[in-house]
């Protein structure tokens, strides 16, 4: 009897409990809350917040390092630019672990104190941001986002989420004037099974198709298989004039390792995941950096992500990321680095830090152009479509070199 | 002959796994789930000492057998003695795997490193086929070592006790075997031969902390294949499990690679349930 009272007594005291938790966050739920940017002549610092997976396992903490240390970057150049309409810009940092989960938590905590940021950073993968935007959404919180989903460039469904990253058609379709250019026409195409090696796998076939192209062999691999001399022995035999790559880590040692082995001189043209593996930037006992199974290697990166002594606003934007954190991967995932100044050219265009505004400024070609990005000159949002469209100029293909500060040599 | 050389090859590293978790098995009757990891481990090692350090192979290789050993020592002692329930050492030994994982990102990131193996990477030409002298090692190691683990178990009494061990642990006990302490020094035994080999495995795979994940499962195919707690079955199971990877792989594409070595797992083990090299053992009833 006693225990069911106890039992009863705990019940009773939980639901208290819960039930002034709910009060307490109503008292600061999106409905009530104001956005820290004040009025519009308010002189109080805008908050951005930037989540990112510092503490998550091996290549998806240096990836969320360099997204992070971009996001940063992005904050102290516009600072130092003046800052949005004459306010300085604070941003903090969440650490996700990488986990859809433990996202969503902290993002309901950041949004039960009643601090409210201007905007959002999502620097995870897209199972992160699946979960994020909807709650991102609900709130009316502009968002950007490195790892796109299937709705996160659907303004019907996320309005205010932007995807900084290109779409894979986008960086597919890149590689066509150089195809053209070297005169190439019989292309064999080589990708992993992960979810974007797929993707490659398929929009490839089709673009290079439309293009004019024969595509005489797709191969896929398996992700966590130790040797590719199979598949690549299958393309060889179909003599195509060129190999496009997806390989990431280490598949694409073992895939090098292949070429090498079958004696196959062929160009190969990488895709950025290729030119985001380290391996290939580092010299020998360590990487291939140099010898002969990179020596037919091109491979795809931005244009900002080649070092270029005379393009000033990269230089200051990798100085300020040197400045702000580590740059532990290439520059093709800093692309947060652009954030704040979309954010600045949209508010000052539109006059207001309402997300609303901001999405309508951010969706104005001119202010795109005038924004001053980094990275990307020029994203190509539209109202109706929140991914970039970017042009094949944003993209080069050059042979591995060392990796400074993010740069390739 | 190419892809007859690469599926060796792959076998044989597969071969290497399978080995550890057979020792383990003939000592203790059950699987140490962190052999793969243990060798990870030691291809890190290599590019360690190798690579970034200058050392010789030999004096890295001896180096790596005794880290790796006594990271499995301390396995054994955290993981695997104070389990009561044999059952649950599969959730304690693949416990430890993650651990020895997490450590390894943690020391060296998850990008592959390069490993240089001691007699060049130049491929060879052998019999119209393309094949690195690694490949050539790490297939001749394998057949070496499981011809001297056989020797060993045959002619030595510490072998002997082994082969005892695992027959009838309570008969090996009754003739004044220290059944705890061998099975103790078998599993030590394990990592240092991992360690050891991450100088050959290294060159070959590179040194990523992923690699535990993507040898552990095939270790253990191989080792279903040749028949628990033999060690030519494990040779010939390598072997099967390499080529059939290899030629599905180069006929029918990488999507039926998996498939193909899984049909014959079913297909082996519908024949001979106990595996290729394993007898079915009567009893009385």
């Amino acid at each position: 009897m006693h225990r069911k009272k106890l039992a009863a007594s705990v019940a009773a005291l939980a639901v208290a409990t819960l039930t002034f938790a709910g009060c307490s966050g109503n008292s600061t739920s999106p409905e009530t809350s104001k956005p820290s940017e004040g009025g519009s002549s308010s002189s109080e610092p805008i908050k951005v917040v930037v989540f990112g997976g510092v503490s998550a396992e091996g290549i998806l903490a240096n990836n969320a390092a360099t997204s992070i240390t971009a996001a940063k970057a992005s904050v102290a150049s516009v600072n130092a630019a003046g800052g949005i309409d004459g306010r300085q810009v604070e941003i903090e940092v969440i650490d996700d672990t990488g986990d859809p989960t433990v996202a969503v938590t902290k993002l309901k905590e950041l949004l039960a104190s009643g601090d409210k940021p201007v905007a959002v950073m999502n620097s995870g993968p897209s199972t992160v941001a699946d979960a994020m935007i909807p709650i991102l959404t609900q709130n009316k919180i502009l968002s950007f986002n490195i790892g796109p989903t299937a709705t996160s460039a659907d303004p019907a469904q996320s309005p205010y989420n932007f995807d900084l990253s290109p779409s894979a058609n986008d960086y597919i379709k890149a590689f066509v004037p150089t195809m053209e250019d070297k005169g190439y026409e019989d292309v064999a195409i080589l990708h992993g099974s992960s979810a974007y090696g797929e993707l490659f796998g398929k929009g490839t076939s089709e673009i290079f198709g439309e293009s004019g192209f024969t595509v005489v062999g797709n191969e896929g691999y398996d992700v966590a298989a130790l040797d590719m001399t199979a598949q690549l022995e299958a393309l060889k035999s179909k003599n195509p004039d060129v190999l496009v790559l997806d390989a990431y880590g280490a598949p694409l040692g073992y895939v090098l390792q292949g070429i090498e082995k079958l004696g196959w001189d062929i160009p190969i043209m990488g895709n950025t995941s290729v030119s985001a593996t380290t391996l290939i930037a580092t010299e020998p006992p360590t990487g291939v950096l140099g010898t002969d199974q990179v020596k037919n290697l091109t491979m795809q990166v931005f244009t900002s992500t080649k070092f270029d002594k005379n393009d000033a606003a990269v230089n200051d934007g990798v100085k300020h990321m040197v400045e702000a954190g580590d740059i532990k991967t290439s520059l093709i995932l800093a692309y947060n680095l652009d954030a704040m100044w979309l954010v600045k050219a949209a508010a000052e265009k539109e006059g207001s830090l309402d997300a609303e505004a901001l999405v309508k400024g951010i969706t104005d070609a001119q202010v795109q152009k005038d924004a001053g990005t980094i990275l990307i000159k020029n994203y190509g949002f539209t109202p109706e479509k929140h991914s970039p469209s970017l042009g094949t100029d944003e993209f080069l293909f050059i042979s591995p070199g060392p990796l400074v500060n993010g740069q390739f040599q | 002959m190419t892809i007859i050389f690469s599926g060796l090859a792959l076998g044989a590293i597969y071969a290497l796994v399978a080995i550890g978790y057979n020792i383990v098995f003939l000592s203790q009757k059950t699987f140490n789930f962190a052999q793969a990891t243990l060798m990870m481990f030691g291809a890190f090692l290599a590019y360690l000492g190798i690579a970034v350090w200058g050392l010789p192979w030999w004096l890295v290789g001896i180096g790596a057998a005794i880290i790796v050993g006594l990271i499995a020592a301390l396995e054994e002692r955290v993981a695997v003695r104070p389990v009561k329930d044999m059952h649950n050492l599969l959730v304690t030994t693949l416990g430890a795997s993650f651990v020895i994982e997490g450590v390894a990102q943690l020391i060296w990131g998850g990008e592959p490193h390069a490993v240089p193996f001691f007699l060049g990477n130049k491929p060879l030409e052998i019999a119209g086929g393309a094949v690195l002298p690694v490949e050539i090692a790490i297939v001749v190691v394998v057949v070496l070592l499981v011809v001297a683990l056989t020797q060993f178990s045959k002619r030595s009494m510490v072998g002997i006790a082994l082969l005892g061990m695992s027959e009838d642990r309570e008969a090996a006990v009754l003739r004044g075997v220290n059944v705890r302490r061998f099975a103790f020094l078998a599993f030590v035994a394990t990592g240092m031969i991992a360690g050891f080999l991450g100088v050959i495995v290294g060159p070959k795979t590179y040194a990523v902390a992923t690699l535990g994940a993507s040898l552990a499962l095939k270790g253990f195919v191989v080792l279903a294949i040749g028949g628990f707690g033999s060690m030519w079955g494990v040779l010939v199971g390598g072997a099967i499990v390499g080529l059939a990877e290899a030629i599905a792989g180069r006929y029918w594409g990488a999507d039926y690679a998996a498939i193909t070595v899984f049909a014959i797992l079913v297909i082996i083990l519908m024949i001979k349930p106990t595996g290729l090299f394993t007898r079915r053992k009567e009893r009385t009833v």
